[in-house]
C-alpha cells in the first residue's frame, strides 16, 4: 500500500511546513516515508513543491499517475503536476492566485480557470475547491492557510485526527489554539463541499 | 530508534556516531546541510566544526587532523572537489592516521546550477576507494564504514552521494554516538609526507594501489548485494537503485540484480560471478557509464556474449537525475515488454503551454538590487548602451544580476572566476570597459589570486565586490567577512584591507541603498586607468531582518501614483503589487517591505513615501 501526496505553492505560503507535519505524522504512525522538497530559490519568489510518500515506497519521487492527493496552494502550480495525477485521485485546489511580476500588469495572461479545470477533468481528477485564506482569516490568523489545508487533507486521506493534531502542536511555534481551529475548520469544510 | 533524516542529516549523524573530531567544508548545494546540522552542536560534542574558506583548505585541515590521529572529514559539493583535488591527490598518496573521509555530493539534473559532473572519476584519478550511497540509511551506515575502512587500510576514503539522496528525507535507524577524544600525535616521516624524490612518490603510489585492493576486500560483502533469479539482470548503483526497487515492487518483476556500493575499485569478482548467470543486462547508473564501461571490459574478457543495455546503446541518458519513468522505460527495453500506461502526452503538453513561469529576482531589500541598478545607471551615465559593456558574474546570489530587470551579468564560470575571465577580455582587445562582479564569500574563496594578477599585470578593470556579509545563497553561512556574532571566537577579515593588501590603489566603499551616490562612484571607477575595486556593502536583508535590524517601511501615496510602474519594471521588488483593476492602475507596497528605499529614489512622481506609522 502506498499513499502519495503532492504539495505545491509559492515561497512564503508554508508548503514545506505543511509537508513536514505530514511526514512527521507518517513517522509517528511507524510508516516508511520518502519526503522530497524542491525549494530552490523560493524565498526569491519561485515555486515550491514537496512530495510526501508513505507506505511501501522506495523512490524519492511520485511515479506518473500515482498521486493519491494533491494540495495546490497556488492555483496555476497544479499545471506542473498533471503527469502525476492518479485517475480518481483527489486534487485540493486553493482559491489563490499569485502573479509573477510580468503578470501583475497583464493579469489576463494568467491561465483561465476553465482551462485548468478542463485539464484536471481530462486527467480524471476529483476536485475539491477551498478558500483557505478566507477560512484562516475568519479565525484571525490569515497566515494559517496551510493549516486549513492540512485539515482538508487529513479528512480526505483519513488521517488519525488526534495523532495529526499532536504532530501539529509540536511543529507550530506559537498561536497553537488558533492553528488547531484552522485545522478543524479545514477538516470540517470538506463534507459540504463534496 | 528511527528518525526522519535527509541524506545529508544522516551523514551528520554518521559523523557523530564515528567519533570524528574535526569536520570542515565549504557550503555548496547539495552538500551544505551536513555542517549546518553539526555546527550548532559543536560545543556540546566537543569537536571542531568549521566553514573553511574553500574546499582545498578544508581538505588540508582534515588531512592533517587525521595524520595527527583524529578521525576527520572534509565535505563539499562536486565543484568543490575540483578545488580540493590538488591537495587531495597528494594527501591520498601519503595516506592517513585516524580515519579520513571526503564526502562529496554530485548533482545530476543540475538542480542547483553548475555542471553535471560525475565525481566517481576522482576516485580513479586520485587512487582512493569510493563508496556510493543509494539511500538515506546508507548515508549514515556508509560514513561509519568509510571511517573504519580508512583506518584499516591507512588511507582516505571517498563517500559519494547525489542530490536526490542528500536532499530527500526518509526513516533512518540511529545508532550509538561515540566520543573518541584521541590524543594528537604526529610522527615525522618524510618519505611518507613529502614528495621530492621519484622513488618516494612511486612508493606512495604503490601504497595507494595496495590500499585500494584491501578496501575492496573489507567492504565487499557489506556494500555489494547480489540476487539471482532470471537470466535477465540489472546492475544498479547510487540513486537509480531506489527507483529500480520501486519498479520491481510495482510491477512484481522477476529479475536478477547486483547492487554495487563501492565504485572504486569495482567488485570485479562479483561482477564476473553475476555475468555468468545472465545473458541480458541493464546497467543503471546516473551520469557517465562509469560502471558500464568496466562491465563491458569484464564481459569481453569472460568471452561470454551478453547484451548490455545502458548509455552506449542509447537506452539511458548521460544527463539528468533519473525519474521513475526513465528507469521504467529502460526496464521495458531490458524485458522487451510494456509495463504501464502513462499520462496522456496531449494533457501534459496542454498543461506545459499554460504553466506560469516564475522568474527569480532578488529578495525584498536585497542589497544586490541596488548595486546592479547603480551599475546599469553608471554605464548609461558614461554614454554606453545597455549590452555594450561586458560584466562578468560569479557564483552565488550575485549572479541573479543576469536576470531581468537588470540583465547586467554576461558570464558565470566558477568560484572567483569573474575576475580572471574579465582580464582575458581585456587582453583579447575589448576596448570598452570590462567589469567583474563577485560576492564576499566567493571573493575570499578564490577571488584573491586573480585580483593580484590584475594588479600585477596592470589590467584596466573594475571589480565590484557585493559584500552582504554572508554566504547567503546556500543558507546564510558565515565567512571571514561576516559580522562577528555573539560568542564567536573568530576574527573578522575586512575585504577593503584585503584589496589594499593585494596592491589595489583605487578602493572605495559604496552603499547599495544609496544608489544615486553609488552610481557616481562606479562611473569614476570605470574611468580609472588601472584596477579599481568597489566594495558595495550592506548586510543580506534576510539576515539583517533575522537580527532585528529594521528600516522604516515605505508606502505609496495613491494621490501621486500614476500607475506608470517604473518602480516595478526597474526593480522587480517582491514587496510590490500592481493593481490594474483601478482605472489608472495603482502600486502597492506590501508589509514585507524592509525599507531599502530604492523605489523612493526611482519614482518619477515622488509618490513613494516613508510610512510614518511603521517608522
Amino acid at each position: 500500500m502506498q499513499h502519495n501526496i503532492y504539495l505545491a505553492g509559492v515561497g512564503g505560503q508554508g508548503v514545506v511546513r505543511l509537508s513536514e507535519i505530514i511526514a512527521g505524522y507518517a513517522m509517528k504512525k511507524n510508516e516508511k516515508v520518502k519526503f522530497y522538497k524542491e525549494i530552490g530559490l523560493a524565498q526569491r519568489g519561485g515555486p515550491v513543491h514537496c512530495e510526501v510518500r508513505i507506505g511501501k515506497v522506495f523512490g524519492p519521487r511520485i511515479p506518473p499517475l500515482s498521486s493519491d492527493v494533491m494540495v495546490i496552494m497556488e492555483l496555476s502550480e497544479v499545471l506542473k503536476a498533471l503527469e502525476l495525477i492518479k485517475p480518481k485521485g483527489m486534487v485540493i485546489l486553493n482559491r489563490k492566485r499569485v502573479y509573477p511580476i510580468d503578470m501583475m500588469v497583464h493579469p489576463e495572461r494568467y491561465p483561465k480557470e476553465e482551462e485548468i479545470l478542463k485539464l484536471l477533468k481530462d486527467a480524471k481528477a476529483e476536485i475539491i475547491w477551498i478558500d483557505a485564506e478566507k477560512i484562516a482569516s475568519k479565525i484571525g490568523l490569515p497566515i494559517a492557510e496551510n493549516i486549513v489545508l492540512l485539515g482538508v487533507l487529513s479528512f480526505v486521506s483519513s488521517f488519525d485526527k488526534k495523532c495529526i493534531i499532536d504532530v501539529l502542536r509540536k511543529n507550530i511555534p506559537r498561536k497553537i489554539d488558533k492553528n488547531i481551529s484552522a485545522f478543524n475548520r479545514g477538516y470540517e469544510a470538506v463534507n459540504p463541499i463534496r | 530508534m528511527k528518525k526522519l533524516l535527509t541524506g545529508n542529516e544522516a551523514v551528520a549523524e554518521g559523523i557523530i556516531e564515528s567519533g570524528a573530531e574535526v569536520v570542515c567544508g565549504y557550503p555548496g548545494t547539495p552538500s551544505t546541510e551536513v555542517i549546518q546540522t553539526l555546527l550548532p552542536q559543536e560545543k556540546e560534542l566537543g569537536i571542531h566544526v568549521e566553514w573553511s574558506i574553500n574546499e582545498k583548505v578544508a581538505s588540508e585541515i582534515a588531512a592533517a587532523a587525521s595524520w595527527a590521529g583524529k578521525r576527520a572529514i572534509a565535505i563539499m559539493k562536486m565543484s568543490g572537489l575540483n578545488v580540493a583535488s590538488d591537495s587531495l591527490c597528494s594527501i591520498i598518496y601519503s595516506g592517513c592516521g585516524g580515519g579520513l573521509v571526503v564526502y562529496v555530493v554530485d548533482d545530476p539534473g543540475a538542480g542547483a546550477g553548475m555542471v553535471e559532473q560525475d565525481s566517481r572519476y576522482y576516485a580513479k584519478l586520485g587512487v582512493a576507494p569510493m563508496l556510493d550511497v543509494s539511500s538515506q540509511q546508507e548515508s549514515l551506515d556508509f560514513v561509519k564504514l568509510a571511517f573504519e575502512t580508512s583506518e584499516e587500510i591507512g588511507g582516505p576514503v571517498f563517500l559519494r552521494s547525489t542530490a536526490s539522496i542528500s536532499h530527500v528525507a526518509s526513516n533512518v535507524e540511529i545508532g550509538k554516538r561515540v566520543k573518541l577524544k584521541r590524543e594528537a600525535h604526529f610522527e615525522r616521516n618524510i618519505s611518507k609526507y613529502t614528495k621530492p624524490k621519484a622513488s618516494w612518490c612511486m612508493n606512495q603510489h604503490q601504497d595507494s594501489l595496495t590500499r585500494l585492493t584491501r578496501a575492496s576486500k573489507i567492504v565487499d560483502s557489506k556494500v555489494n548485494k547480489m540476487h539471482l533469479e532470471e537470466e535477465y539482470g540489472v546492475i544498479a548503483s547510487g540513486a537509480a537503485w531506489e527507483n529500480f526497487q520501486e519498479a520491481v515492487n510495482r510491477y512484481n518483476l522477476k529479475l536478477s540484480w547486483l547492487k554495487i556500493g563501492i565504485v572504486n575499485p569495482l567488485p570485479e569478482e562479483k561482477i564476473k560471478e553475476f555475468l555468468k548467470e545472465i545473458d541480458r543486462l541493464l546497467v543503471l547508473e546516473e551520469l557517465e557509464p562509469f560502471i558500464e564501461e568496466e562491465v563491458m571490459r569484464i564481459s569481453f574478457l569472460s568471452g561470454k556474449k551478453i547484451d548490455i543495455l545502458g548509455k552506449f546503446d542509447g537506452t539511458l541518458s548521460k544527463m539528468g537525475n533519473y525519474s521513475f519513468k526513465e528507469v521504467k522505460d529502460s526496464l521495458e527495453a531490458l524485458l522487451k515488454a510494456k509495463l504501464e500506461l502513462e499520462q496522456n502526452p496531449e494533457i501534459i503538453e496542454r498543461a506545459e503551454k499554460l504553466e506560469v513561469k516564475r522568474p527569480t529576482s532578488f529578495c525584498v531589500g536585497c542589497p544586490h538590487r541596488g548595486t546592479y541598478y547603480a551599475i546599469n545607471r553608471a554605464i548609461k551615465k558614461l554614454k554606453y548602451k545597455k549590452g555594450e559593456i561586458i560584466v562578468t558574474g560569479d557564483i552565488g546570489c550575485t549572479i541573479l544580476g543576469m536576470n531581468k530587470p537588470f540583465e547586467t551579468c554576461w558570464t558565470e564560470v566558477a568560484m572567483g572566476a569573474s575576475i580572471g575571465i574579465a582580464q582575458g577580455f581585456k587582453w583579447a582587445g575589448i576596448e570598452k570597459p570590462v567589469l567583474a562582479t563577485i560576492g564576499d564569500s566567493t571573493f575570499f574563496h578564490a577571488g584573491i589570486p586573480p585580483l593580484i594578477n590584475a594588479v600585477y599585470q596592470n589590467v584596466p578593470l573594475t571589480v565590484i565586490i557585493l559584500d552582504n556579509g554572508w554566504t547567503a545563497m546556500t543558507g546564510f553561512e558565515e565567512n571571514p567577512g561576516t559580522i562577528p556574532l555573539k560568542e564567536a571566537d573568530t576574527v573578522r577579515v575586512d575585504i577593503v584591507e584585503v584589496c589594499r593588501g593585494c596592491g589595489v590603489k583605487d578602493v572605495s566603499v559604496i552603499d547599495p541603498y544609496q544608489s544615486k551616490e553609488a552610481l557616481d562612484v562606479i562611473a569614476e571607477a570605470i574611468k580609472h586607468p588601472g584596477v579599481s575595486v568597489l566594495v558595495s556593502r550592506r548586510e543580506c536583508s534576510l539576515q539583517a531582518r533575522r537580527r532585528r535590524i529594521s528600516l522604516p517601511k515605505l508606502k505609496v501615496n495613491p494621490d501621486k501614483c500614476t500607475g506608470c510602474r517604473v518602480c516595478l519594471s526597474s526593480l522587480a521588488c517582491p514587496a510590490m503589487i500592481f493593481h490594474p483593476e483601478d482605472n489608472k492602475g495603482l502600486m502597492e507596497i506590501t508589509s514585507s517591505c524592509n525599507g531599502c528605499g530604492l523605489c523612493k529614489d526611482i519614482c518619477p512622481e515622488e509618490a513613494i513615501e516613508v510610512a510614518k506609522d511603521a517608522a
